[in-house]
């Protein structure tokens, strides 16, 4: 819950540029993980102990919570790591730990660190908060209530003042945007029945994602299905009845997508900051629920549906293994300096043209995402429409670049 | 001669290469993750050289199992 009394929203962070992009855009807490031992363990960049103290630096900046996911299955050659990261995050400042495993949650009790109970636990009566209210500030609820069992958990919690170890009442967590599994989040053995890839130790390989047929092997017929993606659901959506998500009681709404892209976290966050915003403002209206789901249909998606939340029904599947994005980056070239008293900055062209009236993104450790339209260019200090491949062009830009900086163009996919 | 590697730092700590080879690897339980016993490290590349020949199917079937593909087997 944030000090304005307004839903929190969490932000996902898989990186320096998606925790900047989250910082940037209005996200009141950040989630994210370091080594193995979260649900992204074989994400190509993940945190490491080193980066804790950077994560809290910037988070503190700017008055965000931090989160740790340390939410896999646990086994006995891990559980030295258990505490070598609880102890680091406790020392860095981190706010909180997401836990699933007990042993997990037990030390984190122990050193007096804030639980938040995963999703994997899959929470869906009052009893089991009572039970986890323990140990647990804040729960996340299982993604297959619907929005009338949240609003009753929650409402229970008021009545019996149900509170977690801080002694403040216990704060109920949904998902809000972003994928869905077909089989409960990291509760899953398909990755490892065909690759070994457990999703229990954040390895899955999503094979659910994939286009699959139904063949009798013994005559060769193959059953003809609607959809071939039978195991791969819509992305979550909740911002067209964002109102009645609030209005159930949960403090914080969880966006999926440590995986995803920084310009995906910066258009989500910023969306979802702009509709809680208005929820609270009373200016949340169905035109605005037009034009918010056309800047998340921008990003990557694969479809969106309600989930669970508006009765429980046979889930809606995606028509592709891939996205429904309706733009895409191209990658253009790379940061080369920044000139703040002129507000200028200076880009290597490498793979693609640029022209005036362009929507350019730079993204960056440091930068985060940042989206901007082409207003000017310099070529060989003479102003120019258009800078091709090869060329070093100077851009106008109201925010500072820097050399580890990529610079894309968004087109229409 | 068997040639083993393991790029260690990208290890997940599944345990797999333990149950298909375990006079070879061991889990750590400083950081959770593999260990490949007697090996040389070079630029996060642990490798073990061995003259017995008798150890390369048990290693083979910890490169298969292998979920993050760090593991590799070569005879010469």
């Amino acid at each position: 819950m944030t000090s304005t009394g307004k839903i929190e929203l969490m932000a996902p962070a898989g990186n320096f540029e998606s925790l900047q992009a989250a910082l940037d855009n209005g996200a009141d807490s950040i989630y994210f993980g370091v080594e193995q031992l979260n649900m992204r363990a074989r994400a190509s960049i993940n945190f490491t102990l080193k980066d804790l103290s950077e994560i809290t630096r910037r988070c503190k900046g700017k008055n965000v919570r931090t989160y740790l996911t340390l939410n896999t299955i646990i086994y006995d050659h891990d559980l030295s790591l258990v505490k070598t990261l609880l102890d680091a995050a406790k020392n860095a400042g981190v706010t909180a730990v997401i836990a699933m495993d007990q042993a997990v949650i037990a030390y984190a009790r122990q050193i007096n660190m804030e639980v938040h109970i995963s999703t994997q636990i899959n929470i869906t009566n009052i009893e089991t908060v009572k039970f986890y209210s323990l140990f647990a500030d804040t729960m996340v609820m299982s993604r297959e209530l619907s929005l009338r069992q949240v609003k009753k958990i929650c409402d229970q919690i008021k009545k019996e003042e149900i509170k977690g170890p801080s002694g403040n009442l216990v704060e109920v967590e949904v998902f809000g945007h972003g994928a869905l599994c077909m089989a409960v989040s990291g509760k899953c053995y398909l990755s490892l029945h065909s690759y070994n890839s457990s999703a229990n130790r954040g390895a899955c390989k999503q094979n659910c994602r994939k286009k699959y047929t139904v063949t009798d092997q013994e005559t060769g017929f193959e059953i003809e299905l609607d959809n071939e993606y039978m195991m791969s659901p819509k992305d979550l959506c909740t911002l067209d009845f964002l109102d009645q998500v609030i209005d159930t009681g949960v403090k914080v709404l969880k966006v999926e997508g440590r995986g995803r892209s920084p310009e995906y976290v910066a258009t989500v966050i910023k969306t979802y900051r702009e509709a809680i915003d208005a929820y609270y403002d009373d200016t949340y209206t169905k035109e605005k629920v037009v034009t918010w789901m056309g800047e998340l249909e921008k990003v990557y998606n694969r479809g969106f549906w309600s989930g669970y939340y508006l009765g429980q029904k046979l889930g809606e599947w995606s028509d592709g293994s891939g996205s429904q994005a309706t733009q895409k980056k191209v990658y253009v070239g790379k940061g080369v300096h920044y000139f703040p008293k002129a507000g200028i900055a200076e880009f290597k062209i490498e793979a693609y043209d640029i022209m005036l009236g362009d929507k350019l993104l730079v993204t960056g450790p440091t930068t985060g995402a940042k989206e901007f339209h082409l207003t000017g260019i310099m070529v060989n200090d003479k102003n120019s429409e258009n800078a091709k491949k090869g060329d070093s062009c100077t851009i106008p830009l109201d925010f500072r670049i820097r050399l580890s900086d990529k610079l894309y163009k968004i087109v229409p996919s | 001669m068997v040639i083993v590697t393991l790029q260690r730092n990208k290890c997940i700590g599944c345990n797999y290469c333990v149950e298909m080879a375990s006079l070879q690897f061991q889990m750590s339980k400083k950081d959770g993750k593999s260990v490949l016993l007697n090996s040389i490290e070079k630029k996060g590349f642990f490798t073990l050289k061995s003259h017995d020949n008798s150890i390369f199917e048990d290693c083979l079937q910890a490169q298969k199992a292998c979920p993050v593909k760090i593991i590799t087997v070569k005879q010469v």
